[in-house]
């Protein structure tokens, strides 16, 4: 059995009147530890896809497997703490609490994990040692996005979902966050979710699900993904 | 199309924003009745009141002489500044011979007099015969216009038609005597008959026995009252000036009681309405950032969409002001003149509205509500369209104050951290919650506090200080020695209560009322302010502690006393005494006679052992009440003070709510995006909560703390507006306190029971999303 495991899952939402499929009989399964994209055109369902990995979501029908444990069934609270517990965020819009120093942000994973990692350190890697009393206000785009990664990874998560992480940056600071998370969770051994509608940064994933209109179009795996310092968009 | 596609999304926004929009609403309608409404209270009494004195030509003042002659009069009228004087004869204690013998009050006048003339309602006017009778008593008692009645006066019987029905501004509040506090139409009224039907009662020879005064506008009344004495001399019992009349004492106490309240507690509803806007509006427009951004893409001018963002507060005030001002009048108004409307009689029932107040009022609410609206919009009209639709930037964090201390910051948690930075960076909404709570807290405060003053007052007076079981007022032929012979079964203390005229050293002259009883009073408690037990000195007066303050003198001063007999008589006030309502002076029946008066009984005060039924209803007697009915009657005198109390505290309770409430929601909203960053991270609910509910928590408690001196103010505004009649001491006791305190924190878990359930019903992929 593989790490994540989704069996024919459906996602629906009513709006208004009429019923909105997001994503239908989607199928797939991922690796430990490997690095995956979920690619596909806005609105193909990639997102809904991730939210409900990253138990923000329940699917309709079908089944997700996490490690063994099936997460499409968890209430609320449940969900809170497989959230907690296993998954770590990275937002197209960062998300940081803008009254909380850039250490603070990273600190908050403290608060609630069980054993996380350093705060201080954390911010050392992603290279903002000498930034981590600054307010997400006084930062760059990229500078939020590296804060996030580590307030992401300082939870000590299993699994990195990231949203568009590079959605709101240039291709050079892009770059920059992408290598950041492949070559950090490379070497914490983390499993990566990136959903992109951006096609080159596919080629760097062991992994890559093509989504088109709320179905699977494509599952490819690699052998050799190419390093981020290759890719150009 | 361009207008109406604004008005579209003016709707919309509002929809979106009502419970906002109707806080401003409500508190505005709340401002705008409640001042108006205890405003119509005063205005429509004193309307009322000053067209009455106007109409029936009332005197500045009455002196009251035995039998002035033709030169006492001549002088009078001579003097600079008297404009009119005229005589006329009034007896209090006619009986009118129908069922159940009540009193009534005669005037005899000369046809020509023009001064305190009755307001005739139905008939005609008075021919040497007839009498025009008090309306209210005749309406209670059945009587009309045509029929015959005898009354007795002196022991003689004078037979009259009733010619007419008429109400007297002298006897708004128709009261009999002392012992009585509500109008009694059925067993009390007035009478006036001509001159010359009095005289077969004396003998044939017409009597008088008072001098009414009208003075000339801008004359100086106290130097001329002042004058009496030389003219009058041993025949001058006292001079009562109009404000000293009862009816005219208890319209003008009214008046002033309400316009006290009508000033004092609507301040903060005003205050609450501005602050409520400035926050709505600012965070309106801060959201709306974009959309205005979007409008000045498209070419809106600046003018319509400054009036754009300006219309809400136009209209959701005006609409407040709408409400507010048929609300007010109809509903606040109606309820408490009603109140009062069986205590005082005035020819007409129409309510008086304040409009100066009313616009007043009314161009504040729009001031608020409109001008805060064009200034929150105002201040994002320099920026260009461009700079309006980039996303703004997050507010930036601040580092604190409280950071300086790191044994302190380190230890706190996150959440903590997190909520005191938020406080410091929105302190504006921190400080607006404190405010609008410690208003809410203060005005309860305030209300329960003006309850506990008017409720005390008949407490003081008829469960501490009196302790009989009844007052008996005797009839005039009543002597002591009778009361002594019939031996009545249980404590008897008998008084004379009169009035006195005194003046004070600097020439302060006023009539006021006198008892008299012995040292010894088994069952009138005298007590100072402290409420230790006074007994009356055996030579001088006790005087209240209202009065003294009045008349400007203390303990050791000498004040002239005059009643009867032809000279003052120097009296040292030997002791102050407290009484809530009712001021006066206070001797022995020894002292009394030692300054040449006698000691007439005017009323027994008995406590029964066995109620002797047989003397209540003997002609020693003219009247009696328990002193329970006494107790009732003035909480039903007090009963619009009551119905304001009760007003302001349920008005409070909603000015809470709706403070606490939109600050709760104000807090709940600028918080979502934490909020739901929190909660993908994984915080639980339970972690996430205290993050919103705390700042209102603090705030709540902090509002609490500073409403007690604000609550504290207002008592002691309240029991200072009260009239030269009372002497009223504000004490906010702490479980009024209380009370307050748990009225707001009731709302305040009432509201942050709502904020959970919206915290709980926080969508994380919408709030995500992107930056807004």
């Amino acid at each position: 059995m593989s790490f994540i495991q989704f069996e024919g899952v459906e996602r629906e939402y009513i709006v208004g009147d009429s019923v909105i499929k997001a994503v239908k009989e989607v199928s797939f399964s991922l690796e430990d530890k490997s690095f995956n994209v979920v690619l596909g055109q806005s609105g193909a369902g990639k997102t809904t896809v991730l939210n409900m990995l990253g138990g923000m979501d329940s699917p309709t029908k079908g089944a997700i497997t996490v490690n063994g444990e099936d997460i499409s069934k968890l209430g609320t609270r449940e969900l809170t703490t497989y959230r907690r517990d296993k998954i770590g965020f990275v937002f197209q819009f960062y998300n940081l609490v803008p009254n909380l120093t850039a250490l603070e942000n990273v600190q908050l994973a403290e608060e609630i994990c069980k054993n996380p990692l350093d705060a201080a350190e954390m911010l050392e890697r992603v290279g903002l040692g000498d930034r981590k009393n600054n307010f997400p206000g006084q930062m760059s785009g990229g500078e939020q996005q590296r804060v996030s990664i580590a307030r992401a990874l300082a939870k000590n998560p299993q699994i990195l979902l990231c949203d568009e992480p590079t959605g709101a940056l240039d291709s050079g600071t892009g770059r920059i966050v992408l290598k950041l998370i492949r070559d950090i969770a490379r070497d914490m051994g983390k499993t990566v979710v990136v959903v992109t509608h951006n096609a080159p940064i596919a080629e760097m994933a062991d992994t890559v699900i093509h989504m088109r209109d709320g179905q699977i179009s494509e599952i490819r795996h690699t052998e050799h993904p190419r390093p981020v310092e290759e890719i150009v968009w | 199309m361009v207008k109406g596609a604004l008005i579209k999304k003016s709707i919309q926004d509002m929809k979106k924003n009502r419970s906002q929009f109707l806080s401003i609403f409500i508190m505005a309608a709340l401002a705008i009745g409640i001042s108006v409404g205890l405003d119509t209270i005063w205005t429509t009494i004193d309307a009322h009141s000053q067209n009455f004195y106007q109409d029936t030509n009332i005197s500045d003042f009455w002196v009251a002489a035995s039998n002035p002659s033709e030169l006492n009069l001549w002088r009078v009228r001579n003097i600079k500044g008297v404009q009119k004087a005229e005589k006329r004869f009034t007896v209090n204690n006619a009986t009118a011979r129908i069922d159940g013998k009540p009193i009534l009050r005669v005037y005899a006048v000369p046809s020509e007099n023009t001064l305190d003339m009755s307001l005739i309602m139905s008939g005609k006017k008075l021919s040497k015969h007839g009498a025009i009778l008090d309306r209210s008593f005749a309406q209670a008692n059945h009587l009309s216009v045509g029929d015959p009645l005898t009354i007795e006066v002196n022991d003689k019987r004078i037979d009259t038609t009733i010619e007419a029905l008429a109400l007297s501004s002298e006897n708004i509040y128709a009261v009999k005597d002392t012992a009585s506090m509500m109008p009694d139409p059925k067993g009390y009224g007035f009478i006036v008959i001509d001159e010359d039907r009095i005289a077969s009662a004396y003998g044939g020879r017409k009597p008088y026995n008072q001098i009414e005064v009208r003075l000339a506008q801008g004359a100086d009344a106290a130097e001329i009252q002042s004058r009496m004495d030389s003219i009058f001399g041993k025949k001058l019992n006292f001079v009562m000036a109009q404000t000293d009349n009862r009816g005219v004492n208890f319209a003008n106490a009214k008046v002033i009681q309400f316009r006290s309240f009508a000033t004092v507690f609507p301040f903060m509803f005003f205050l609450v309405t501005a602050l409520i806007t400035f926050s709505t509006m600012m965070r309106l427009t801060e959201d709306q950032r974009n959309q205005i951004g979007i409008l000045k893409a498209l070419g809106y001018s600046k003018k319509s969409i400054l009036w754009h963002y300006t219309s809400y507060g136009v209209f959701v005030g005006m609409a407040g002001i709408l409400v507010g001002i048929l609300f007010g009048p109809n509903v606040i108004g109606r309820l408490l003149l009603s109140k009062i409307k069986n205590l005082m009689t005035f020819p007409v029932e129409d309510m008086v509205i304040n409009i100066s107040k009313f616009l007043f009022g009314a161009s504040i609410i729009m001031t608020f509500t409109a001008g805060i609206s064009f200034l929150s919009c105002l201040k994002l009209q320099n920026e260009a369209p461009a700079e309006l639709l980039r996303t703004k930037m997050p507010k930036k964090g601040r580092h604190i104050f409280l950071e300086h201390f790191p044994h302190v910051w380190n230890h706190m948690k996150f959440s903590q951290k997190l909520t005191a930075r938020n406080a410091m960076r929105n302190k504006f909404r921190i400080v607006v919650s404190i405010l609008g709570v410690s208003g809410c807290a203060g005005l309860i405060i305030g209300a329960l506090a003006l309850f506990d003053l008017v409720s005390g007052i008949p407490k003081t007076l008829y469960e501490k200080t009196y302790s009989y079981d009844q007052k008996v007022i005797l009839d005039s032929d009543t002597t002591d020695r009778a009361i002594r012979n019939l031996n009545l079964d249980g404590i008897v203390q008998d008084m004379e209560e009169s009035s006195v005229q005194l003046t004070t050293q600097e020439g302060l002259r006023k009539v006021t009322a006198v008892s008299v009883f012995s040292k010894e009073s088994p069952l009138i408690h005298l007590k100072d302010a402290e409420g230790n037990s006074v007994t009356l000195p055996d030579t001088g007066i006790a005087m209240t502690r209202k009065l003294a303050e009045l008349m400007n003198v203390e303990v050791g001063d000498i004040v002239n006393l005059k009643r009867s007999s032809d000279t003052y008589y120097p009296v040292t006030i030997m002791k102050i005494v407290y009484m809530p309502s009712a001021q006066g002076i206070y001797m022995t029946d020894g002292y009394w006679q030692e300054i040449g008066e006698n000691f007439r009984p005017t009323a027994l005060l008995v406590q029964w052992n066995k109620k002797d039924n047989d003397f209540l209803n003997s002609g020693y007697i003219t009247s009696y009440t328990d002193r329970t009915t006494q107790k009732s009657d003035f909480e039903g005198n007090l009963s619009a003070i009551f119905g304001t109390s009760l007003l302001l505290i349920v008005s409070g309770t909603v000015l809470a709510f709706v403070v606490l409430y939109n600050m709760g929601m104000l807090n709940f909203a600028e918080r979502v995006r934490d909020l739901a960053t929190l909660e993908v991270l994984g915080f639980h609910q339970k972690e996430i909560r205290p993050l919103v509910l705390t700042e209102n928590i603090v705030s709540t408690v902090v509002g609490i703390f500073l409403g007690i001196p604000i609550g504290k103010y207002l008592a002691g505004t309240i029991a200072g507006g009260f009239g030269d009649d009372f002497d009223l001491i504000s004490r906010v006791t702490p479980d009024r306190i209380l009370i307050a305190a748990a009225i707001t924190l009731t709302f305040a878990a009432i509201v942050n029971h709502i904020v959970r359930k919206k915290i709980k019903s926080i969508d994380m992929l919408q709030a995500l999303k992107s930056v807004e």
